[in-house]
């Protein structure tokens, strides 16, 4: 899956609010025809650094290159992107096929059909003004935008606010099946770390403005594992590991541990009786983020002393 | 090119904001202008009868300015289109719209002309300092006050989107204080019947030359200021 041809390479990218530093000091590539995860807190620079890879905003400092160019009024470059936001706004009055329309209009690769069938999919009122739309319709508009332009690099900014259950696996599914037809980049943004683990090639985990882990994301689910069993000898297994997490039910014990399993290990588990549990894509993020996060505030005090 | 071409067809992909919210309040407001006029009339009044109901589709103007910025900017960011074709792909579409004004007020100046203000003396696109220039002095007093209005809107929207409120209040009223001053200058120099002397021999068309250099300040300004705006 590593084909190792970037689209787009960010070097030192920094970009700072009056006195917030949203995004700091990042370098990251971002390779061809693969889903990308973009995970990561609410403010932890998700939506910013979507907006400087697109043109949309402007970065402080560093470099930012997409198919070997910068975006910046760049119609070459910028006609192969689409980024559709979490809280997009449309022209007055516009009716959902007028921003289809537009769309049509911009986007060298749109697909009407799939536009139609996605409509048809979401059940889209066609005959109601954009600004009347619920949320989750909304959302539909902007998800319709993003597939049917099959635009060689998509961004999908929280795309699922306001969407139900039934509709998000609509996406999920539909994203996949084009995708799997018209392989393409796409960066998905996401606080629903496990509904999207099924269908992201990738993690790229932001967190106060940095990238903490760009990776594939089975690679990610092998870095730890969940053991379960009797407390004693899951004590006596993960002693001198590190310790994600630990929960305990009476002498039952379950514990993440940091840290790929090895064939010795397994045989040593299954000699004690011990489960080795998949670890959720969330938890795992949830753990190394607050990980981070503790890391970051011990150097922060220390820095005060 | 095409894709600012495109950008003319996305502002006017809707219909009601670009052609036919100022179509109707110009037929309204004519209509109106010209029912008044007949009343006047009927009641022995010989006129002739002017009103400034004309200005009421260039004030729209003002609006199509602000939300064609506002909205429809955003709304083309997520179209992948740059800040140059969404610039002079408004312009665009906003002087195709004052070209429809500006032909549909010189023709109702000469049909207002021709007929005697309607057979009863009413007067609503014909204004006799406009119509002096004759109908193509008029067509271009009317694009360029068109345009004007629709710059306004425009550069207000994007001084307002980049620089924040506090920003665009301070020039209107910067503005505000220089005309007044202005007003006062005049006063003090005694010079108002300088001034209206010299509005006369400007005529309608010296009077929208201005006016078009005044534009394309505005337009000139609003472009530098879009290309960092965020959406």
């Amino acid at each position: 899956m590593t084909t190792a041809t970037p689209v787009i390479e960010v070097k030192n990218l920094t970009k700072r609010y009056r006195d917030t530093l949203a995004v700091d000091d990042v370098s990251f590539t971002i390779e061809k025809d693969t889903i990308y995860g973009l995970l990561g807190r609410n403010g932890a620079g998700k939506t910013t650094v979507m907006s400087i890879l697109t043109a949309q905003n402007f970065a402080t400092s560093g470099d930012v290159r997409v198919f070997g160019e910068r975006p910046y009024e760049n119609a070459r470059v910028l006609e192969r992107l689409c980024f559709v936001r979490e809280s997009q706004k449309y022209p007055d009055d516009a009716l959902a096929k007028h921003a289809f329309g537009a769309a049509r209009l911009f986007f060298p690769n749109w697909n009407e059909e799939l536009a139609r069938q996605l409509i048809e999919d979401f059940q889209l009122p066609m005959k109601t003004r954009i600004k009347k739309m619920s949320r989750g319709q909304l959302s539909a508009v902007g998800v319709i935008i993003g597939l049917a332009a099959r635009a060689e690099i998509t961004f999908f900014d929280e795309p699922y606010l306001g969407l139900d259950a039934v509709a998000r696996q609509i996406f999920y599914d539909r994203l996949l099946e084009d995708y799997t037809e018209h392989p393409r980049t796409v960066i998905l943004s996401s606080h629903l770390i496990d509904e999207v683990a099924n269908i992201i090639e990738r993690v790229l985990v932001i967190d106060r403005g940095r990238i903490i882990m760009n990776e594939e994301t089975d690679a990610v689910r092998n870095r730890a594992a969940n053991i379960v069993g009797d407390a004693n000898a899951v004590d006596t297994f993960v002693r001198g590991r590190e310790v994600l997490h630990r929960e305990s039910l009476g002498h039952v014990a379950s514990v993440t541990v940091l840290g790929a399993l090895t064939a010795e290990d397994r045989e040593r588990l299954a000699a004690a009786g011990l489960d080795v549990a998949p670890v959720s894509l969330q938890q795992l993020i949830v753990r190394t983020t607050q990980h981070a996060a503790a890391g970051a505030a011990a150097s922060d005090e220390g820095a005060l002393r | 090119m095409n894709r600012t071409v495109n950008v003319v067809r996305m502002q006017l992909i809707n219909k009601q904001t670009f052609v036919w919210v100022p179509l109707i309040v110009l037929g309204a407001s004519f209509a109106m202008s010209i029912a008044i006029y007949a009343v006047l009339y009927n009641a022995g009044i010989p006129g002739p009868f002017y009103g400034g109901g004309s200005q009421a589709p260039l004030w729209v103007l003002l609006f199509v300015g602000v939300s064609s910025l506002t909205l429809t900017f955003p709304f083309s960011q997520a179209m992948s289109v740059t800040r140059r074709e969404f610039f002079f792909g408004t312009m665009l579409a906003a002087a195709m719209c004052a070209v429809i004004l500006a032909a549909v007020f010189a023709i109702g100046g000469m049909v207002e002309d021709a007929t005697n203000g309607w057979g009863i003396n009413g007067y609503f696109f014909a204004l006799d300092w406009v119509v002096a220039s004759g109908p193509l002095g008029a067509a271009f007093f009317y694009f360029v006050m068109a345009m004007l209005i629709f710059m306004l809107g425009f550069w207000s929207a994007t001084i307002y989107k980049r620089f924040g409120a506090t920003l665009l209040t301070t020039i209107w009223v910067g503005i505000g204080v220089l005309m007044i001053a202005g007003f006062w200058a005049i006063g003090s120099f005694d010079a108002w019947v300088e001034m209206f002397t010299w509005f006369a021999e400007l005529g309608a068309v010296g009077f929208a030359a201005w006016g078009l250099l005044l534009t394309v300040v505005l337009g000139g300004i609003s472009y530098l200021t879009l290309r960092r705006t965020v959406p």
